[in-house]
């Protein structure tokens, strides 16, 4: 029965759709925006957040990093907390600490500030530039293009600098930036390298890697805030499993701190998993935010399909009238139109998929994503595109549902 | 033999803001299967009310309306379209084509609603318009068609279901006197095979091609006569 009616309620659909050319584009128009807004959405945060993970897992699935309080919003360092007061501030001595443990192969105190740098009256945006060590590729990735890494004396405080290769085109276009001073911050360093960041690596505006320091330079030249701030990297041995890693680090740090076995620990480690399960948890809200934003379109465009399919069962009712003296039941009538809704914006429903397909492609090539619409969110638009043609041709199609016949079948 | 049809007291009442306007007052009619009955009265007679409530279209305010067996005068919307649908076969004066379908599927729709499936359904409707003489016009619209050919589908429309009652509404009222003579004698023929015919019309020369005229006035059997001339 219900099958039948489908069947039925397709041909009598597209026969209308075909009957009356503009008017149904116009029904379907705002189905079609809605879907093809959503689509868009849908796969570029899908890319942003492939693109997140992506870069994370560059710096190896195994690096690690000690900090002082690990929160997922960054906290005020001016207004710190008393659980966060009472742990001591990273120092080298820590890092130093962890270096020594037979699983770890590397562990260095790290600090991140953010800074412009100019060159003879160009400058860049705000980036990110770190105090680390000549190890820095090695954890983080990338691959250094001219000059070299940190020699030991520069380590010690000498105001060098490796600039990322954005920067360094930025900065110096096609001058050789090798021996230049820049400023960064205000304070000169000499360029001594240029490096490429990882290609796959996503970085928001204002948080573009923007060159590597000496940890001590950092130290001395930046102001920045120990809490947020500062780190220390450890990568483990190959072999090692993070867990035991952390175990070792864990034991290390609260011996050198003088921990007793019932205090708590007074860091805290974090790891890529974690880092992305916070950009994970961030990402998702952002993508319900986005969708739910974009399927505004979606209701208005349900709103006009019912509006339109109001003015088809007018135009229709000698036709209904017709249907129910040849012995087509309320449930008959209803079903009829709320499947020629349905087709309507399935119809619209799919060329907002074709549409939306092709908007992610441009977003793809504009921004340089790698966005891919998820299969998942096809099946899905088709479902709503159909649901919404059920919930917004219900309306009319009750009310031609309800007509009577005599009155149908008089009316001219 | 029990009649087809059986009318008593029947009564139908319209209100128009606070007036009451009795459009039927108390009919008592009995129909018998394979009668070729007219019903006439001129316009206000009632004619229309009483083709509304024997095609089940409309209910009664009083009285009882037996069809087939069947108490319908207070059955529900959805019980007297199935009554429609197995028992009466309508022709309008209008024809009342979907315009953008074929004259097959035309025919179909009333199949449609008794849940014959695809096949079947074709079939059937093929047979139906081979009986009034269009089972070549199948695949036309009826804009391909003239007025006699779509009033002949509409009559094909009707029979399809082989209901009790073929109940025509004006049949020739928008039919040249020559397509109307067409017209009556596929109703005469139907009636010979075996079909009951009751139809509602104001011109005397149709309904005296009838075997019984019912004739209304104001809402009432005005006379009920047979017609000794109709067997030419």
């Amino acid at each position: 029965m219900i099958l039948r009616g489908i069947g039925e309620g397709v041909t009598i659909a597209l026969d209308a759709i075909r009957s009356n050319k503009l008017r149904s584009a116009l029904t379907i128009l705002g189905v079609v925006i809605g879907v093809t807004t959503v689509m868009a959405v849908a796969s570029l945060v899908q890319g942003i957040r492939r693109q997140i993970f992506n870069a994370i897992e560059v710096a190896g699935p195994t690096t690690f990093y000690v900090i002082r309080y690990f929160s997922q919003t960054p906290v005020n360092p001016d207004r710190l907390p008393y659980e966060v007061r009472i742990r001591p501030v990273l120092r080298r001595s820590d890092a130093e600490a962890i270096g020594r443990l037979p699983e770890i192969r590397y562990a260095g105190i790290w600090v991140q500030v953010f800074q412009k740098a100019e060159y003879q009256g160009v400058r860049t945006q705000q980036v990110i530039i770190f105090g680390a060590d000549d190890r820095y590729m090695d954890i983080q990735g990338g691959t250094l293009l001219r000059g070299r890494l940190f020699s030991r004396a520069e380590l010690s405080g000498e105001p060098v600098v490796v600039l990322e290769s954005a920067v360094a085109d930025r900065l110096f276009g096609r001058l050789d930036p090798l021996g230049a001073q820049v400023r960064i911050g205000g304070i000169s360093f000499r360029v001594i390298g240029v490096f490429q960041k990882p290609s796959n690596i996503f970085e928001p505006p204002g948080q573009a890697t923007g060159g590597v320091v000496p940890f001590a330079a950092a130290r001395e030249s930046f102001r920045y805030d120990e809490t947020n701030a500062l780190f220390v990297a450890v990568k483990p041995r190959t072999g090692v499993a993070v867990g035991t890693a952390m175990d070792g680090v864990t034991v290390a740090l609260r011996r050198s701190r003088n921990l007793r076995p019932g205090d708590a620990n007074t860091f805290d480690l974090i790891t890529q998993d974690q880092i992305l399960d916070v950009i994970g948890k961030f990402t998702s809200y952002f993508f319900l935010a986005m969708v739910a934003l974009s399927s505004v379109a979606l209701l208005v465009g349900g709103i006009g399909v019912m509006a339109i399919m109001m003015v088809s069962v007018t135009d229709r009712t000698k036709e209904i009238g017709l249907r129910k003296a040849l012995g087509a039941t309320r449930r008959d009538v209803l079903w009829q139109f709320l499947v020629e809704a349905a087709t309507l914006t399935l119809v619209g429903g799919a060329l907002g998929i074709l549409l939306g397909l092709g908007a992610g492609a441009l977003l793809k090539a504009a921004l340089s994503l790698d966005s891919a619409v998820p299969l998942w969110s096809i099946v899905l638009a088709c479902g709503v595109s159909v649901a919404i043609g059920l919930v917004f041709g219900l309306l009319p199609a009750n009310r031609a549902a309800r007509m009577d016949p005599v009155e149908a079948l008089r009316h001219e | 033999m029990s009649a087809l049809i059986r009318i008593r007291d029947l009564g139908r009442e319209y209100r128009m803001g606070d007036e009451r306007i009795l459009a039927l007052r108390g009919v008592t009619l009995d129909i018998h299967r394979n009668e070729y009955l007219a019903i006439m009265g001129p316009s206000g007679s009632g004619k229309s009310t009483m083709m509304n409530l024997l095609g089940c279209l409309d209910t009664p305010t009083a009285g009882e309306y037996w069809l087939n067996g069947e108490e319908v005068s207070r059955l529900t919307d959805d019980a007297l379209a199935r009554v429609r649908n197995r028992e009466i076969g309508f022709v309008f004066q209008t024809f009342n084509l979907l315009p953008r379908a074929t004259s097959l599927h035309n025919v179909e729709l009333p199949l449609v609603y008794a849940g014959v499936r695809g096949r079947e359904r074709r079939e059937r409707a093929a047979a139906a318009l081979d009986q009034v003489g269009l089972g070549h016009r199948m695949d036309h619209r009826p804009s391909e068609l003239s007025g006699g050919q779509r009033q002949r589908v509409a009559i094909a429309r009707a029979l399809v279901n082989q209901p009790s009652i073929l109940l025509a509404d004006e049949p020739t009222g928008n039919l040249d006197s020559v397509t109307s003579d067409e017209i009556m004698r596929v109703f005469t023929q139907l009636h010979a095979g075996g079909q009951t015919v009751i139809m509602v019309t104001h011109e005397p020369d149709i309904a005296a091609r009838t075997e019984r005229v019912v004739v209304l006035r104001d809402g009432q059997v005005e006379s009920d006569r047979v017609n000794r001339g109709a067997a030419a």
